[in-house]
C-alpha cells in the first residue's frame, strides 16, 4: 500500500468504500504500515495552519468601506425612477401596472365594505388596519396576476438593454406591494417581497453581465413561479379556482 | 436554485459589518495561501464583498455569513490568479519544483507560519492550490477539480506531488 493511498485515507476523500475498508483492515493488520502512516498524519498535521495575523487598520476600513460604498450605490439605483414615457413600449409594463391597480384596488374594495376603522393617507393607498381574510383573498389574488405577469415577461424575452429600467419599475411595484402586504398583516409575504428587491437590484445595476443577468433573470422567473404555486395553493384551499 | 420564499430575511449590512471585523483576517489569510500576493489577495476579499452583497438574496439562512463570504473569497483569489497567469493551473506533467520566486520570496509580509510559508515555497502553483484547498479549506477533490477545470485523477497528482515535496521539506524547516 503506497503513501498516496493512505493520504486519501486521511483526507477521507477519494477512495471508494471498499477500498477505504482495505486500508483500514491492512491498518489494523501491520504494524510497520500503522506507523508509516503515523507519520504522514503527524507530519500533515504540522500544516494545519488557519491562524492569521489582525490585518492593517487601513485594509479593514477598506473592507468596510467597500460594503458601504455598494449599499449606497443600491439606494441611488433604486431612488432613481425612470421616465414614465419610457413605459409605453412595453406591453408587459403596463400589465404589470394593471394588476398592481387590481390588486390594491380588489383589497381596498373590500376592506371598504368590511372595516369601518379610520384610515392612514399615504398619498398612493388608503391603508387601513388588518384586513380579514375576505380582504386577503381579494389582495393575494391582486398579487398573484402581478406575479403571473412578471413570471411569463421574465422567461419570455430578453430584458436587454431596457433591463435597467424595467428593473427599476419593477422595484418601485414590488415596494408597492410589499407596503400593502404589511397593511394585510402578512409578513411572511411582505418579507418574501422584500427578498426580490436585491435581485431586481442587480438588474438594475449598469456593470451586470449579459450572462449574470440572464441567470437573475432566471432565478427571479423561478422565485416567482414558486411564490405563484404557493398563493395558488392558498387560495383554491380557501376559496376553489379563480 | 433556493427559492427566496423559502428562506426569508436577507444579510443585513450591519451582518456584513459584523462578519468583516469577525473573519476578514482569516479570509484575507486564506487567499494569501492560494495567491501568494498580498495585493490580490486584498483584491479578492474585496470583489468577494461585493459580489456577496450583491448575491445576498442567494444566501441561504441556514449557512453562516463568513463561511459564505470566506467561499466567495477563495474562488475570487483562484479567479484572480488565473487571470493574471493565464495557464497556472494546468498540472505539469513531470513532477517539477516551482522554484519562480515571484511574486513574493521573502515572505516577510506573509501571515503565515513560516513553517508553512518556507515548505510552501517548494510547490507548483497548482501542487499549493491542490494541497491548500484540500487539506486546509477542506474542499472535495471533486469540487477542486471543478473549480480548477481539471479532473480528480490530476488533482490527486497534484495533492500527492505537494504532500510530498512538504514531507521532503519538514527536515530542513526543523533545522531553521
Amino acid at each position: 500500500m503506497n503513501d498516496d493511498t493512505l493520504t486519501l485515507y486521511f483526507y477521507k476523500d477519494g477512495l471508494t468504500p471498499a477500498e477505504r475498508r482495505d486500508v483500514q483492515s491492512a491498518l489494523d493488520n501491520d504494524a510497520e504500515l500503522r506507523e508509516r502512516y503515523a507519520r504522514i498524519t503527524t507530519t500533515l498535521a504540522q500544516f494545519d495552519v488557519t491562524d492569521s495575523a489582525p490585518l492593517p487598520a487601513d485594509m479593514l476600513a477598506r473592507f468596510h468601506d467597500s460594503i458601504d460604498r455598494a449599499a449606497r450605490s443600491e439606494q441611488q439605483r433604486a431612488s432613481k425612477l425612470p421616465p414614465q414615457t419610457r413605459w409605453s413600449p412595453f406591453a408587459w409594463g403596463s400589465a404589470v401596472a394593471a394588476a398592481l391597480v387590481l390588486g390594491i384596488g380588489i383589497g381596498l374594495f373590500a376592506q371598504r365594505d368590511q372595516v369601518p376603522a379610520p384610515g392612514i393617507n399615504t398619498g398612493i393607498v388608503t391603508i387601513y388596519p388588518p384586513a380579514p381574510r375576505a380582504t386577503s383573498v381579494a389582495f393575494e389574488r391582486g398579487l398573484q396576476v402581478y406575479l403571473r405577469d412578471s413570471q411569463q415577461e421574465l422567461s419570455g424575452q430578453p430584458m436587454n438593454t431596457e433591463r435597467s429600467a424595467i428593473a427599476l419599475q419593477l422595484i418601485r411595484q414590488n415596494r408597492l406591494f410589499e407596503r400593502a402586504a404589511e397593511e394585510h398583516n402578512s409578513k411572511d409575504l411582505a418579507r418574501v417581497l422584500r427578498a426580490f428587491e436585491p435581485i431586481l437590484l442587480r438588474l438594475a445595476a449598469d456593470d451586470i453581465s449579459e450572462r449574470e443577468a440572464e441567470a437573475l433573470q432566471a432565478q427571479l422567473a423561478f422565485e416567482l413561479k414558486v411564490m405563484l404555486t404557493k398563493l395558488g395553493r392558498n387560495l383554491s384551499e380557501e376559496t376553489g379556482p379563480i | 436554485m433556493v427559492a427566496v420564499i423559502e428562506r426569508g430575511v436577507l444579510p443585513t449590512q450591519a451582518e456584513f459589518h459584523e462578519a468583516i471585523t469577525r473573519r476578514a483576517d482569516r479570509w484575507y489569510a486564506a487567499c494569501l495561501r492560494i495567491t501568494r500576493n498580498p495585493e490580490l489577495a486584498e483584491d479578492a476579499v474585496q470583489e468577494a464583498l461585493l459580489s456577496a452583497w450583491d448575491k445576498r438574496s442567494q444566501f441561504q439562512q441556514d449557512a453562516r455569513l463568513e463561511t459564505w463570504i470566506h467561499r466567495i473569497a477563495i474562488n475570487a483569489a483562484l479567479q484572480l490568479i488565473r487571470k493574471n497567469r493565464p495557464g497556472v493551473f494546468e498540472p505539469l506533467e513531470e513532477d517539477l519544483a516551482d522554484h519562480d520566486s515571484s511574486p513574493v520570496t521573502d515572505m516577510e509580509n506573509l501571515d503565515l507560519s513560516d513553517l508553512l510559508a518556507k515548505a510552501m515555497r517548494h510547490l507548483s502553483d497548482f501542487e499549493r492550490v491542490c494541497f491548500v484547498l484540500k487539506h486546509l479549506e477542506q474542499w472535495r477533490l471533486t469540487e477542486i477539480a471543478d473549480e480548477l477545470n481539471s479532473n480528480v485523477s490530476r488533482v490527486k497528482q497534484g495533492l500527492f506531488r505537494g504532500v510530498k515535496k512538504l514531507r521532503g521539506s519538514m527536515p530542513d524547516i526543523r533545522s531553521l
